[in-house]
């Protein structure tokens, strides 16, 4: 890793196994096969895992599958700052402590990485197995082209 | 959650949160049978080990294979991780926040920032054994029917002993803290159910017993107990057969197995002022507490212990068969069984997770807990009853003010 290249951590969040809350974790997958420099990619299926995380990197990229108001396959992005996030994806995963609440309680602890940036792809069908439906699908190489130009955007940015 | 309030008294409280893996289940069948611990890993995001342990014994189990004590050790170790990751998470994130007036974490980490930090830097230990055990830490990668693909160096084993040990002492402060908690004075006569094993606290071995004197092997899990489809809602609820409903989990393993705790931990329940059993459900955030120590004690004597004898794993070759599994989960007893062709191929898979089995002492708890609690407004019963959920540490696949809750009152 060059020193001038900052560091970015991409985070695909989800469960594989539930139709189109895999999402996450196939932007990620195209991410990090990009190999980008000074770029970590992972995927945890439960956003209060993003806990555990140091906020060392310059920029944090957070995908999700999420309920939206436009259509499925829509991408969203979201630059946190200093107003508190509302609920973000409308699910807790199987703990109730949905990425709204983790970001928050983030924030309450003075941990937020000097940038977070969330990614959303909306979502329809979270029915058991590991098929993405298709409007989703369509939409995970135009996520992850979101994902790769605000991590070289951020590398850029000096 | 419905309530149905007639002349003052609850006629019946109906309870939605849980969706039993039925989808799963079915999901199995045709897979191989190397791939339950992967697949079942999803089911739930905080105790992917649980279901990988439980669905390596029963496949292990259908195969009439045995695993070595080190790899039993290791799996042991591994659910030392989880336990300390899981217990941290419920006791500091979303139940913590009930007994001292917040809403939730989130406010309760702007006034109290230390107390939340020390939940997640037990959380964060948890998770680091994982990680060096299990090879990924948050879906363990590492797990494989027989045993490991696999085992970590005694080096990388010693690493984490500066972390186990300020996660010991996190565990006994975690204690300390909650003890000191105001308790509603309920108390349920409940038939609890958990393993116990040989020796020591149960967690990745051993066979059921409960409070009303039964014990049974895993094998014998399906003649026990009954699942009943319940009207009003996905759930099936298990029953023991003949019997009204159970509970299992931490209560239930501790009034089972209190006499099979560490020194330390033992010592640890008794100033938390927990005698030999407990059956105040609230107050199993501080025996969630209690097992927090001795999981942070165990793991730290069996990094110590550890010697890296023998395979990683064992060879376990496929027959047509029946096997079962039971182990003890964060939340309490996880029973997987699978039926097996002669090439291994699942033929039949069930699951039948902790909260699963609690629902129904859920639900009775939530009717007794209402009755007397009429007077309130809904938006304060509400709370309260989320508060008493929360006890049970459930999976649920809501959001955090989970509980839409209707009273008709007539």
């Amino acid at each position: 890793m060059t020193p001038d290249v900052r560091s970015a951590l991409v985070v695909g969040l989800g469960n594989p196994e539930r139709g189109d809350d895999g999402v996450g974790a196939e932007v990620v997958r195209r991410v990090a096969a990009r190999a980008l420099d000074g770029v970590r990619a992972l995927h945890l299926q439960e956003p209060v895992h993003l806990l555990d995380e140091s906020p060392d990197a310059d920029l944090v990229v957070v995908v999700d599958a999420v309920l939206g108001p436009t259509r499925p396959g829509a991408v969203t992005v979201h630059e946190v700052d200093d107003r508190p996030l509302e609920s973000w994806t409308g699910t807790g995963g199987t703990h109730a402590v949905g990425l709204a609440a983790v970001v928050e309680l983030a924030r309450a602890l003075d941990r937020l990485p000097r940038r977070l940036v969330l990614v959303g792809v909306e979502a329809s069908v979270f029915d058991t197995g590991t098929r993405l439906s298709p409007p989703v699908q369509a939409a995970v190489d135009e996520a992850a082209d979101v994902v790769v130009r605000l991590v070289q955007a951020q590398q850029v940015d000096r | 959650m419905h309530v149905h309030v007639h002349g003052g008294a609850v006629a019946d409280v109906q309870l939605r949160i849980y969706e039993p893996p039925r989808f799963f289940e079915a999901f199995l069948r045709g897979r191989a049978f190397t791939e339950p611990p992967d697949i079942t890993a999803r089911i739930c995001g905080i105790c992917p080990v649980a279901y990988q342990m439980s669905s390596c014994l029963a496949i292990e189990d259908a195969c009439g294979v045995a695993v070595t004590d080190e790899i039993r050790a290791m799996r042991r170790l591994l659910y030392c991780g989880e336990w300390i990751e899981s217990h941290a998470l419920h006791v500091y994130l979303l139940h913590a926040p009930d007994f001292l007036g917040y809403p939730s974490a989130i406010e309760m980490a702007q006034e109290h920032p230390a107390v939340v930090e020390q939940g997640l830097r037990l959380k964060k230990a948890g998770n680091a054994i994982m990680t060096v055990v299990g090879g990924r830490s948050i879906h363990p990668v590492n797990v494989r029917v027989g045993g490991f693909y696999r085992f970590p160096t005694r080096d990388e084993l010693t690493a984490l002993r500066p972390t186990l040990q300020q996660a010991r002492d996190d565990a006994l402060a975690t204690v300390t803290l909650v003890a000191g908690f105001d308790f509603p004075d309920f108390e349920q006569p409940y038939e609890y159910v958990a393993m116990r094993a040989e020796d020591g606290y149960p967690m990745e071995s051993g066979s059921v017993v409960s409070s009303s004197g039964l014990a049974f092997p895993a094998q014998r899990f399906g003649d026990h107990v009954t699942e009943e489809h319940v009207e009003h809602s996905n759930a099936l609820h298990a029953r023991l057969a003949d019997r009204a409903a159970y509970v299992v989990g931490p209560l239930a393993r501790y009034t089972l197995n209190s006499d099979r705790l560490s020194p330390l931990a033992q010592e640890a329940a008794t100033a938390a002022g927990l005698g030999p059993s407990c059956r105040n459900p609230f107050r199993s955030i501080v025996v969630r507490a209690v097992e927090l120590v001795q999981a942070c004690d165990e793991a730290l004597r069996l990094v110590d212990e550890w010697r890296g004898a023998g395979p990683p794993y064992v060879q376990v070759t496929p027959r047509a068969a029946t096997g079962h599994g039971v182990t003890e989960a964060p939340r309490g007893l996880l029973y997987h069984r699978y039926t097996l062709d002669a090439d291994g191929t699942i033929q039949d898979a069930v699951i039948v997770p902790p909260t699963s089995q609690n629902q129904a002492s859920i639900e009775a708890d939530l009717r007794s807990y209402v009755q007397d609690r009429l007077e309130l407004s809904d938006e304060e019963l509400t709370r309260q009853c989320e508060q008493a959920i929360r006890n049970y540490d459930p999976c649920i696949s809501c959001a955090t003010h989970f509980l839409d809750l209707t009273v008709d009152r007539t």
